[in-house]
C-alpha cells in the first residue's frame, strides 16, 4: 500500500487575499529566515537522535541514549523500560519524549507517576529536557496543556477520569508500572482504557521470574503480544508458578523490554566502604532495656509488643518513651501500677544515649555532609537537639513532608548544614548524591529498606565512594540484625537491585515480618540463632544460583 | 545550528524586525531592545498590554540579553535546543510568510518582468518514524516553466520590495489559484515515484501487530470498545503518511533570462 500524500491548504485563500488586497507582504530578509528557520529544523533521516545534540547542558551516558535510540527505532515506541535502579530511566523517558516531541511524532504527552514524584518529574521535564510539562491541578489541565503529569490516583477518579478517557494522547508513560500487574485492579483498568499511541512502562523491578506480572504488563503496552490470557497459559505456565517455554518467553519479553545492568553500563561505580559498630549500652540504657521483659512476663504487652519496645529502645529512650507511654495510658491498673512506675524510674535514669554519642564523633571524624537514618521520628528528634547541643546544626526529613519542603530541605543540606536527619519513610523519590556518608542510626528489618536508604546516594552521579556505618547495639535484637544482614547475606556490599531479585524469587518479599516471627516464636537465644541462619541460607542459596545463572547466560550459552 | 549561525540569525532577525541592537561586551553575546510587536510576540504578557493599552500609556518594552557561550553570565544562553531560539524561529516563520519581490535590472536590461509563483514546502515522511525535506518550486505563470531549488536561485538575484521605475510586469497567464495547483501535481507526482521501502516496512509492522491483537480477541465475537480503540491506535502509530506544508510562498517579477537552461526542468 502506498503512503498517502497529504497537502495542507489551509494557506491558500490568505495568500489570495494577500495578492487581491497587495499585501501587507514580509520584507526578504525575514523571508530568507523563516526559510533558514525550517531548514535548520528539518530532519534528514528516520533514523538515529536528534534530541542529544539539542541538550547540550545535559550529560547522558552512552547507555541511556542507546536505550532511547532501541525504544524508537526497535521498538517502535511501546517499551518497558526495566533498568536496574540508578541508572537514570527517568533522564532515557525525557530523551525518548523529548526524541518524539522534536520530530513532531507526540504532541500530547501524560505522564502518570506516583503522587510524592510528580512535581520533580515536571522540574526535571522543564529544566533538563526543555520540555513544558505541567502538573496536573485543575481538571482544564487535561485539555488545555500538551504535557501534563499526574499521579494515577487523581487521574483516575472523577471528574477527571472521563476527561482523561476523552483525550487522544500521542504518548503515554508510566512510572512505577510494577504496581499494575493485576488486571482486576481499578488502575489497570484504568490504564487499559487510556487511548494512546506510544508507551513506556517504567519499572525498577524486574519482571522475568512473575509470569502474570509479565502478561498483563506486554499486554498493556501490546495486547495479543504473548498471546491471550489461555494461550499465555497453556504456551507458558506449568503448575501455579513455574514457567515452561522459559528461553522462548524471554526472547519474547526481551523484544519489547530494556534492561540496563549497572555492570553492563561500562560506568565506574563508587565503590561501597562499609563500617559496622557494635556499640554497648551505658549502665542505666541496659538496665532500661532489660527491665522491658518484665512487661512481658507480667502479662502487660505481647511478644510483638516487647520485640517494638525493644528495638525502641535500642535506637532511644524518646522513641520508647512514645510507645510505653501509650501502652500505659491504654492499660494501666493498680495491679500493675508498681512495675510501670519501675520502668519509668529507669527511662528516667538514662543520662546518655551511647549510640548518639558514637554518631556524634563519627560526624566530627567525617567532616563532611552525613544523612542519618532512623526508623523513628521521636529520635529523629532527639538527634537534632542532641546534635545542636554539641555546635553541629541539621535538617529534617520525613516522607510526610510537602514536596516543596522536601526540596527545600535537601537545598538547606546541600547548601548550608552538615547533617540531615531522615525517617524512614524519607528513603523513597529524593536524590542526595553529593553526600556520601550516610549513617544506619538503626536498622530496618526489611532488608529492601536498606538498599532503598543506599540507593539516595549510591547513585548516577556519586562521585564519591559511598561510605555506610551501621550502628547496632551490642547484645540486643539489633546485633542478631546486623549479624543476619551484614555477616550472613553481605546485604550492605550487595549490587543494588539484586536483593530485589532474589528476595521476589523465593516469594520472601515480607523478610521482615520473617524476621519478626523468628523473634517472638524463638524461645531461646540458641533457637533464635539457629532460626535466623536457616533464614540467611535460603537467600544466600538463592543469591548463588542467580550469579550462576547470570554467569551462564553471560557466557553465551543458548 | 553553531552557536555563530545562531548569532547571525538573532542579529538579522532582530534588524529585520525593526528592534533596536544594543551595544555588548562581548561577541559572544547579543542585547536588543524590543519594539512594541516583537514584545507582543515574545515576551508572553498580555495582560501588560491590555493594561497600558486601556490607560494610553508609554509602554517599556523589554530589553533581552542573549548569551551564546557558557563560558560568560549575562543573559539568557541560547542554543540550538532552547525553547527562545524556537520562539524566534516560529516568529520569522510567521512574519515572513508572503511576499512579493521585483527584480533590480542592470541599466540598458530589457524592461519587461515575468511573473513567477514561489513555494517552500516542507514533505515529511510520517509513519511511527519520520523524517522531513524541504522543497522549494517556482513556476512561471505565462508558459508553466517549472524550476526547483527556486529560493536557493533567489539568493543569487538583486530582489526590491518596489517595482524599479522603468520597469513593467507582464500579466499571467496562470491564476494563482491554478499555478499552486500545478506544483501540487508536480511534487505529488515526484513522491509518487520514490522508493516506498520505508512505507513498506511500517506496513508490515503495522500488520504484525494487527494480528497480534486480532488473537488476543479471537474468541471474542463481539469486539470490545478496546479492540477498536487499540486498532485506531495501530493505524495512528503505523499509517505511512506524507504530510506536505507550506513554509512560505511569494510572488516573483523576474527578467526573463535569469535563469540558465540547464537549471530548467520542461514541463
Amino acid at each position: 500500500m502506498k503512503p498517502i500524500v497529504q497537502f495542507d491548504r489551509t494557506w491558500h485563500d490568505t495568500f489570495l487575499k494577500h495578492i487581491q488586497d497587495d499585501g501587507p507582504w514580509a520584507n526578504s530578509e525575514l523571508f530568507s529566515l523563516a526559510y533558514l528557520a525550517e531548514k535548520e529544523r528539518v530532519i534528514p533521516t528516520f533514523h538515529g537522535l536528534i534530541a542529544p545534540g539539542r541538550l547540550p547542558q545535559l550529560k547522558l551516558h552512552p547507555h541511556q541514549v542507546e536505550t532511547a535510540r532501541i525504544v524508537i527505532e526497535e521498538m517502535h515506541g511501546k517499551a518497558i523500560l526495566a533498568d536496574e535502579v540508578g541508572l537514570g530511566k527517568t533522564i532515557e523517558a525525557g530523551l525518548i519524549i523529548k526524541e518524539y516531541m522534536i520530530r513532531g511524532l507526540a504532541k500530547k504527552v501524560l505522564i502518570l507517576v506516583p503522587a510524592s514524584l510528580v512535581l520533580q518529574w515536571v522540574s526535571e521535564l522543564n529544566t533538563k529536557f526543555y520540555i513544558p510539562a505541567v502538573a496536573q491541578r485543575k481538571s482544564y489541565v487535561w485539555s488545555q496543556y500538551d504535557v501534563v503529569v499526574s499521579s494515577i490516583d487523581t487521574a483516575k477518579r472523577e471528574p477527571h477520569c472521563s476527561i482523561v478517557k476523552e483525550q487522544d494522547y500521542d504518548l503515554i508513560i508510566i512510572d512505577e508500572a510494577h504496581k499494575l500487574k493485576n488486571q482486576n485492579t481499578k488502575n489497570y483498568q484504568f490504564v487499559q482504557a487510556l487511548k494512546k499511541k506510544f508507551c513506556l512502562l517504567l519499572t525498577a523491578t524486574p519482571i522475568q521470574n512473575r509470569l502474570n506480572e509479565i502478561f498483563y504488563l506486554c499486554s498493556l503496552l501490546k495486547p495479543g503480544y504473548l498471546g491471550s490470557a489461555e494461550s499465555f497459559a497453556k504456551n507458558f505456565k506449568s503448575g501455579l508458578r513455574s514457567v515452561k517455554n522459559e528461553e522462548k518467553l524471554k526472547a519474547l519479553v526481551n523484544q519489547v523490554m530494556v534492561r540496563n545492568r549497572r555492570e553492563d553500563t561500562g560506568l565506574r561505580w563508587p565503590k561501597r566502604i562499609i563500617k559496622s559498630f557494635d556499640i554497648p549500652f551505658s549502665h542505666a540504657e541496659n538496665i532500661f532495656y532489660d527491665s522491658l521483659t518484665e512487661l512481658r512476663e507480667s502479662g502487660i504487652v505481647q511478644p510483638f509488643s516487647l520485640l517494638t519496645l525493644q528495638r525502641e529502645a535500642c535506637s532511644s529512650r524518646e522513641a520508647a518513651f512514645v510507645t510505653l507511654n501509650k501502652i500505659y495510658r491504654s492499660s494501666a491498673s493498680p495491679a500493675t501500677e508498681r512495675i510501670w512506675h519501675q520502668i519509668f524510674e529507669k527511662l528516667n535514669a538514662i543520662s546518655q544515649n551511647a549510640k548518639a554519642e558514637k554518631t556524634l564523633e563519627l560526624i566530627q571524624q567525617i567532616n563532611d555532609k552525613v544523612i542519618i537514618f532512623t526508623e523513628y521520628r521521636a529520635t529523629q528528634l532527639y538527634l537534632q537537639w542532641f546534635l545542636k547541643k554539641n555546635g553541629i546544626s541539621s535538617v529534617p526529613f520525613s516522607g510526610g513532608f510537602r514536596r516543596n519542603k522536601k526540596d527545600w530541605m535537601r537545598m538547606l543540606f546541600q547548601n548550608k548544614v552538615q547533617v540531615l536527619v531522615a525517617t524512614e519513610a524519607g528513603g523513597e523519590g529524593i536524590n542526595l548524591q553529593f553526600a556520601s556518608h550516610l549513617i544506619n542510626y538503626d536498622l530496618p528489618w526489611n532488608p529492601m529498606r536498606i538498599e532503598q536508604r543506599i540507593g539516595r546516594i549510591h547513585r548516577l552521579g556519586q562521585e564519591n565512594d559511598v561510605h555506610i556505618y551501621n550502628l547496632a547495639t551490642q547484645g540486643t535484637v539489633e546485633s542478631h540484625i546486623l549479624n543476619l544482614l551484614y555477616n550472613k547475606i553481605h546485604l550492605f556490599e550487595q549490587v543494588i537491585g539484586e536483593l530485589d531479585k532474589i528476595l521476589a524469587h523465593i516469594d520472601l518479599k515480607d523478610v521482615d515480618k520473617q524476621v519478626q516471627r523468628i523473634f517472638e516464636e524463638s524461645e531461646s537465644e540458641g533457637e533464635l540463632k539457629i532460626k535466623l541462619d536457616n533464614l540467611s541460607s535460603v537467600i544466600n542459596f538463592e543469591q548463588n544460583s542467580l550469579r550462576e545463572d547470570a554467569d551462564h547466560a553471560a557466557s553465551g550459552n543458548p | 545550528m553553531q552557536q555563530a549561525e545562531i548569532h547571525d540569525f538573532l542579529v538579522r532577525f532582530f534588524t529585520s524586525s525593526d528592534c533596536t541592537l544594543m551595544p555588548v561586551q562581548s561577541t559572544f553575546q547579543v542585547k536588543v531592545k524590543l519594539n512594541k510587536s516583537m514584545d507582543k510576540m515574545l515576551m508572553n504578557r498580555p495582560f501588560y498590554w491590555h493594561y497600558i493599552e486601556q490607560i494610553g500609556a508609554e509602554p517599556e518594552t523589554a530589553t533581552l540579553t542573549f548569551r551564546l557561550s557558557d563560558k560568560i553570565d549575562d543573559g539568557e544562553f541560547i542554543h540550538f535546543g532552547s525553547p527562545r531560539l524556537h520562539q524566534i524561529f516560529n516568529a520569522a516563520e510567521k512574519m515572513g510568510q508572503f511576499i512579493r519581490l521585483y527584480q533590480i535590472l542592470p541599466p540598458q536590461s530589457a524592461p519587461a518582468l515575468e511573473p513567477w509563483l514561489g513555494l517552500n514546502l516542507k514533505i515529511s515522511y510520517q509513519c511511527d518514524l519520520k523524517k522531513d525535506e524541504i522543497r522549494s518550486v517556482g513556476l512561471q505563470l505565462i508558459n508553466g516553466t517549472l524550476i526547483e531549488g527556486f529560493q536557493t536561485m533567489l539568493k543569487k538575484l538583486q530582489l526590491n520590495q518596489k517595482m524599479p521605475d522603468y520597469c513593467y510586469t507582464l500579466s499571467p497567464l496562470i491564476k494563482i489559484q491554478s499555478g499552486i495547483q500545478r506544483i501540487e501535481r508536480f511534487i505529488e507526482s515526484e513522491l509518487e515515484a520514490e522508493p516506498t521501502e520505508w512505507a513498506d516496512q511500517a506496513n508490515e509492522r503495522w500488520a504484525k501487530d494487527q494480528q497480534l491483537l486480532d488473537a488476543f480477541y479471537e474468541n471474542q465475537e463481539q469486539k470490545p470498545e478496546r479492540y477498536i480503540q487499540e486498532k485506531k491506535a495501530l493505524e495512528e502509530q503505523y499509517q505511512p503518511t506524507i504530510n506536505v506544508k507550506l513554509i512560505n510562498a511569494g510572488i516573483f517579477y523576474l527578467q526573463s533570462s535569469t535563469f540558465l537552461p540547464g537549471l530548467i526542468k520542461g514541463h
